[in-house]
């Protein structure tokens, strides 16, 4: 095959156009020029052409030409419905599987989620997933729990975490056995956490009922933990008590359940006198705090040059002191308190960067942190992206005013502490 | 007072060799360090020692060791032990190490014993009148002061002060005691459920697929991915505030923290204190 000889000089004239005062090249070179040379290919039009009318999906047929010249499909008007949250009822459920959560300060936390998905996948269609809630418990039913059952009923805290001077786990764990004896569930889950883990084999003694513990994987008919330092998979038929391991089990994410509230009665326990005399909690204490159990972290870059009143700050805002690598290197900060991935990765829930750049890893140190605050001069950078308020202003002149606002807020009588 | 240190015999986490599990060694330096006027005792049942000879090294004088058969419940004999003994403080493990790992032998024997537990616990101190106050990990550095008349099981947490160094003259002098177990009827207790129990199946260890926070059930990888690198959390798409005046910038910053929950709310500034 041989291509027709292209002649410059031709092609060049035949873009000229004319003027008032001789010519010029045309600007504009979409418009095809009449005669000769390839067509020009439009994708969106041919795209358009290889769509299945009606559907907004290309054709499955390999072998189809493409017609450029096909029209534009005509769209059928998309119906965007709204989905509709049907709350699913389940009148008679043919057994129960009860679910303990922590709910510390009555919400349920991420673990207590995915143990009411696990209890959803082990009651399956016709079984029902009932929580054992202290207090009204928000969002047990968009988490999966067909019933909820209150256990405040006498005086206020019964299951008391509220009150850190009302520290009773024996007491709390006899509760909830004569719930489980009550409601007699098929399964009773509960998390492995340090409270959860502590209430399930207080009530396991109390019920002597064997308990399988640190579940990894739940399926309908079997559970699986791991025993002999990892080494080995015990897997069983899921028998009455289980605690599961976090992260392990994705949380219930079909239509929300209706959580009816069922009543049950428990007689007052005759309690022997508690042997706890007396117990305070004793909060954290910011500074010492190892800075990866920190809960709120405030960390400066190498934008900050003023250490002096970014102490002063974090004290005030009573924060855990962070840094980024590069005053670790230069000796500003102790090693201890770098952020990243050759130093700290994080767990807390907030995160204060002062004059960060925001490297990959120093981002990877933060990658679990909730809520992030920026503040740099430099709008394009990283951690301004990563931050949920970011603001581009130095951070000498935003130190101050926050240790000003802080001490106005801390009332007169008392200077920052 | 008298202090009883219950000790497993564990294995490695990483080699598998017979250790004293870390949380252990942790206890014994916990009981030791309450000062030399404390009789401490560390308490082993199981049928060979080797193991816990470890714990001579990390500051015990004495084991006591009960030979009880691998597969048997060890919750009867040391509780008929402790029992005989009478300590004022039991100290253990939150759970064995390289066994079933369940960590129900504390539970069963405040159960048999008639104490009360106290878990998670990182410090330990006497306090006036026979009392004992036990600092309680909570858990991100917050702690929970317990204070106790009269005996009490207490079990460690990974966060109490790190284990006393071994050292290989203190196992030389250590005494290591065996003592003789009678034979327990088994009890109708925990073990006669266990006939009844479902059969466990035991096969090879398989990892599974680690459960990416916040990405939706059935998403597509860009969006685990999303989710892994925190850009699809709450913080995506947050506010920007360019070149605001610093006082603004700092109001802005302490309404964010309070929303957030992480900063307390301003005090009045009528308050007395
Ligand atoms: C193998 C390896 C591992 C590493 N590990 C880590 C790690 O674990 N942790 C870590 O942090 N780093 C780590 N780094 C270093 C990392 O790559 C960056 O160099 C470092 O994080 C940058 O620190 P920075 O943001 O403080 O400094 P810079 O990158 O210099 O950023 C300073 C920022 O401050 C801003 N700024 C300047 N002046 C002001 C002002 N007046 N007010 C407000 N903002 C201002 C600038 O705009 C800039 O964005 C590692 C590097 C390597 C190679």
């Amino acid at each position: 095959m041989t291509r027709p000889r292209r002649d410059p000089r031709a092609e060049r004239a035949a873009l000229l156009v004319a003027t008032g005062e001789g010519t010029r090249p045309r600007l504009d070179r979409t418009v095809r020029r009449d005669g000769g040379g390839r067509l020009r290919r439009d994708p969106r039009r041919e795209r358009d052409g290889q769509r299945v009318p009606g559907v907004l999906r290309p054709r499955y047929d390999l072998s189809q030409v493409s017609r450029p010249e096909a029209g534009p499909v005509h769209e059928a008007p998309r119906t965007v419905q709204a989905p509709v949250p049907t709350v699913v009822v389940l009148d008679a459920p043919a057994f129960l599987v009860l679910v303990v959560p922590d709910a510390a300060g009555g919400r349920l936390t991420p673990h207590d989620r995915q143990v009411l998905g696990a209890a959803r996948v082990l009651a399956g269609r016709e079984g029902g997933v009932a929580i054992l809630a202290p207090g009204t418990c928000e969002g047990s039913g968009p988490a999966g729990a067909d019933r909820l059952v209150r256990l405040d009923d006498k005086g206020g805290d019964a299951l008391g975490d509220c009150d850190p001077g009302g520290y009773d786990p024996a007491g709390r764990a006899a509760l909830v056995a004569e719930a489980i004896a009550e409601l007699s569930p098929r399964h009773v889950l509960f998390p492995e956490s340090p409270d959860g883990g502590d209430l399930a084999r207080r009530v396991a003694v109390r019920l002597r009922q064997p308990l399988f513990s640190d579940v990894e994987a739940v399926a309908a008919g079997s559970i699986a933990r791991p025993a002999h330092g990892r080494r080995v998979e015990q897997r069983t038929a899921p028998g009455l008590l289980v605690t599961l391991a976090a992260d392990a089990v994705a949380e219930y994410a079909g239509p929300p359940r209706e959580a009816r509230e069922i009543p049950v009665r428990i007689e007052t326990l005759a309690r022997a006198a508690p042997a706890i005399l007396s117990a305070t909690t004793i909060p954290a204490d910011p500074a010492t705090v190892p800075l990866g159990l920190a809960s709120f972290v405030a960390a400066a870059g190498s934008g900050v040059t003023d250490l002096a009143t970014f102490r002063e700050v974090v004290a005030a805002l009573h924060a855990t002191p962070g840094a980024s690598r590069v005053l670790c290197d230069a000796g500003l900060m102790p090693r201890s308190s770098q952020v990243g991935a050759s130093g700290t990765v994080l767990a807390a829930t907030c995160y204060v960067a002062l004059g960060i750049s925001g490297a990959p890893q120093h981002l990877q140190g933060v990658a679990g942190c909730e809520h992030v605050v920026a503040v740099n001069t430099d709008l394009h950078a990283a951690m301004i992206e990563r931050a949920g308020l970011a603001i581009v202003q130095d951070a000498q002149a935003v130190m101050p005013a926050l240790l000003r606002l802080l001490t106005q807020d801390a009332g007169p009588t008392r200077d920052a502490p | 007072m008298r202090i009883a240190v219950l000790l497993s015999a564990g294995r490695h986490p990483v080699s598998g060799a017979p250790v004293l599990p870390r949380l252990e060694a942790q206890a014994i330096r916990l009981a030791v360090g309450l000062g030399e006027a404390h009789e401490v005792v560390g308490l082993h049942a199981g049928p060979d020692a080797a193991a816990v000879a470890e714990g001579l090294g990390q500051g015990l004088a004495r084991i006591e060791h009960l030979t009880v058969a691998a597969e048997a419940d060890p919750v009867p004999a040391l509780a008929a032990r402790l029992a005989a003994l009478a300590p004022d403080l039991i100290l253990a493990g939150r759970r064995g190490q390289g066994g079933p790992e369940t960590g129900l032998v504390p539970y069963g024997l405040a159960e048999a014993l008639d104490l009360p537990l106290i878990p998670d616990v990182i410090g330990l101190a006497p306090e006036a009148a026979d009392r004992l106050s036990l600092d309680q990990s909570l858990g991100r550095g917050a702690r929970r002061r317990v204070i106790l008349g009269g005996p009490v099981l207490a079990t460690v947490h990974p966060d109490a002060p790190a284990p006393l160094a071994y050292a290989y003259g203190r196992a030389r002098r250590g005494a290591f005691e065996p003592v003789a177990v009678a034979p327990v009827e088994v009890s109708p207790g925990l073990a006669a459920e266990a006939g009844a129990l479902p059969a466990i199946e035991e096969r090879p260890y398989r990892r599974r697929p680690k459960l990416v926070k916040g990405a939706p059930a059935g998403g597509s990888a860009a969006e685990r991915l999303k989710a892994a690198t925190g850009e699809a959390g709450a913080s995506a798409g947050g506010r920007l505030l360019v070149q605001p005046d610093p006082d603004e910038a700092a109001r802005e910053i302490l309404a964010y923290l309070r929303q957030v929950g992480v900063l307390a709310a301003p005090r009045p500034t009528d308050d007395p204190r």
